[in-house]
């Protein structure tokens, strides 16, 4: 019998609320929520030094009120990664709304292990180095050891075993992607742990659901001409309905706008992948180039043919640490001369900055090279130009400084020029480095916690 | 009017790091076979210039007619640490399929 798994939240942000035609129109068996980008954990973690009770995404409190008491009544599980750093805090706030909205029996289950922030130094004493996966670097030889989070990408297993154990909705730290998908296709149909295109197939429905409105018409080129804009905020978002042999239909919630064709599958089986016949996860290793895209209806892509490997043998962490701040300012400049008076201003910028610690200073030229940089052709003499400066330093009062300098120059500065207001007035941002590497599966042991009604 | 890659093909780029991958996927048969003989990643990263400093690895994909690139350190350090508007490089599909092709 099919399986149907609904993907409701591709980024923290996303409009979780997309579940619940899902789950009243009948058309899903789970839903998952994927809300962890590279960048989320690290920006969690400002949440939680602040407050030790926070660390989780603040859509869990949408779930937990809207779209829970629906999914329970129905018994479809929910599982998501909303978690963040602190699934056990999270996991707290539901028991407590799950409460206060009166349903009782339910099973909510926390996975942890995966936030490895305060093992860090221990884990290099047992051998693990944290190579820089891309650049071959030690972690140890590095001077800044300012770090924010460090996070494994566990895969599967743990949630498998929370919804054999009955949760009603599960929640974890950092899970690959995609594994949140697989794991309740492998509670559902007994797959086994080597059965590797069973598993692959999970992955690349995962794959294709992770981005929610990705795959149903949302930043896609090849349907630019084929949706209605006014649709976008609209779009139902898409549900893989998945055989026990491993194919699936990806399609999307029934009566909601959006488009589901070969080309808006195509363009996010590649999204964020690097080597199509190898895409790793911890469970296993997909291969993206055997599978069969065929029509199966309107707005229903039917996948098959999809082979596994098994999964490589370490696990990945990403580790994020702090590397200063970044403030944007933007200068308009309007005929005449004004590449002349753009000359003046970097001029004038260095000056009144030459004695502060700024790190990089990055100008570019708003609608002329800012997307496209050397490949653009600058007019020879154009009516305006919109300069932007990007420039860093280690700490935030460097850049206040070279902000009011700069500001000061107001009546001294190149003729016609001014300043976006906007920009004046906005804040520093952290630059958070991210480090890839790998580590042992045995120094990483999931645990599960049930919190019960 | 000159054609230009826009012509033959669609795509999307994603980020991983300071990894960038667009993906080149051809609107007919035929024009897979022009795209999978011609558009290699040297070329690619000839066009590119500033936009891919480091590697261009290719990658094919027969079954969907569609080829997959790969730009290391394309992202000024990726996403969290770029100074550029577009720190996803969600625009980039644009800087190649901008390209002239005749």
């Amino acid at each position: 019998m099919t399986y149907r798994i609904g993907s409701a939240q591709g980024f923290y942000g996303d409009d979780v609320t997309k579940a619940l035609p899902m789950i009243t129109g009948g058309h899903v068996d789970a839903v998952c929520f994927e809300a962890l980008s590279e960048l989320t954990l690290a920006i969690l973690q400002k949440d939680r030094l602040a407050n030790p009770a926070r660390g989780y995404t603040f859509d869990l409190n949408i779930i937990a009120r809207q779209i829970l008491p629906e999914a329970y009544k129905r018994k479809i599980p929910l599982i998501t990664n909303g978690g963040g750093l602190n699934p056990l805090a999270a996991a707290e706030m539901m028991r407590e709304t799950a409460e206060k909205l009166g349903l009782y029996g339910i099973k909510i289950a926390a996975i942890t292990g995966d936030d490895v922030l305060a093992q860090l130094s221990e884990l290099q004493a047992a051998g693990e180095p944290f190579t820089n996966l891309d650049t071959g670097e030690a972690i140890a030889k590095t001077l800044n050891q300012q770090f924010m989070a460090a996070n494994v990408y566990l895969g599967a297993a743990p949630i498998v075993q929370a919804l054999h154990a009955g949760a009603d909705i599960v929640i974890t730290g950092r899970v690959a992607d995609p594994c949140l998908y697989l794991a309740p296709l492998i509670a559902h149909y007994d797959w086994e742990w080597d059965n590797w295109n069973m598993l692959a197939s999970g992955i690349v429905a995962g794959h294709l659901l992770e981005c929610t409105g990705q795959v149903v018409g949302g930043n896609s080129l090849a349907a630019l001409r084929s949706l209605n804009p006014r649709d976008l905020p609209h779009l139902g978002y898409p549900i893989a309905e998945v055989e026990a042999d491993g194919s699936f239909v990806i399609t999307k919630t029934p009566d909601t706008p959006g488009l589901v064709s070969v080309e808006t599958v195509k363009e996010q089986l590649l999204y964020e992948v690097h080597d199509p016949a190898n895409y790793l996860t911890p469970d296993v290793a997909a291969d993206f180039t055997t599978l069969r895209l065929t029509q199966d209806g309107e707005n229903r892509m039917r996948v098959s043919g999809i082979a596994g490997k098994p999964p490589p043998e370490k696990l990945k962490v990403n580790i994020a640490r702090l590397e200063g701040y970044m403030r944007e300012l933007i200068f308009t400049i309007g005929y005449p001369e004004a590449w002349l008076k753009v000359e003046w201003l970097k001029a004038m910028i260095a000056e009144s900055w030459r004695d502060l610690p700024i790190g990089r200073i990055s100008y570019s030229n708003l609608g002329m090279n800012s997307l496209y940089g050397s490949l653009a052709t600058l007019p020879d003499d154009p009516l305006e130009v919109i300069v932007r400066v990007m420039f860093t330093a280690q700490d935030q009062d460097t850049l206040k400084t070279a902000t009011r300098r700069a500001m000061a120059n107001g009546l001294s500065c190149p003729p016609g020029m001014s300043v976006s207001g906007s920009t004046i007035g906005g804040d520093p941002r952290a630059i958070v480095g991210l480090w890839p590497a790998l580590i042992s599966r045995d120094k990483i042991t999931p645990e599960i916690h049930f919190l019960e009604l | 009017m000159s054609r230009t890659l826009y012509d033959l093909a669609y795509g999307r780029a994603g980020d991983k790091g300071n990894i960038a991958n667009i993906s080149v996927i051809a609107r007919t048969s035929e024009a897979y076979q022009d795209l999978k003989m011609r558009l290699t990643a040297e070329r690619v990263k000839a066009h590119l210039g500033d936009l891919a400093p480091g590697r261009v690895l290719r990658y094919e994909l027969d079954n969907i007619e569609a080829l997959n690139f790969v730009l290391y350190d394309a992202l000024d350090g990726g996403a969290t640490r770029s100074l550029r508007i577009d720190a996803l490089g969600k625009s980039l599909p644009g800087a190649l399929l901008c390209m002239e092709w005749d």
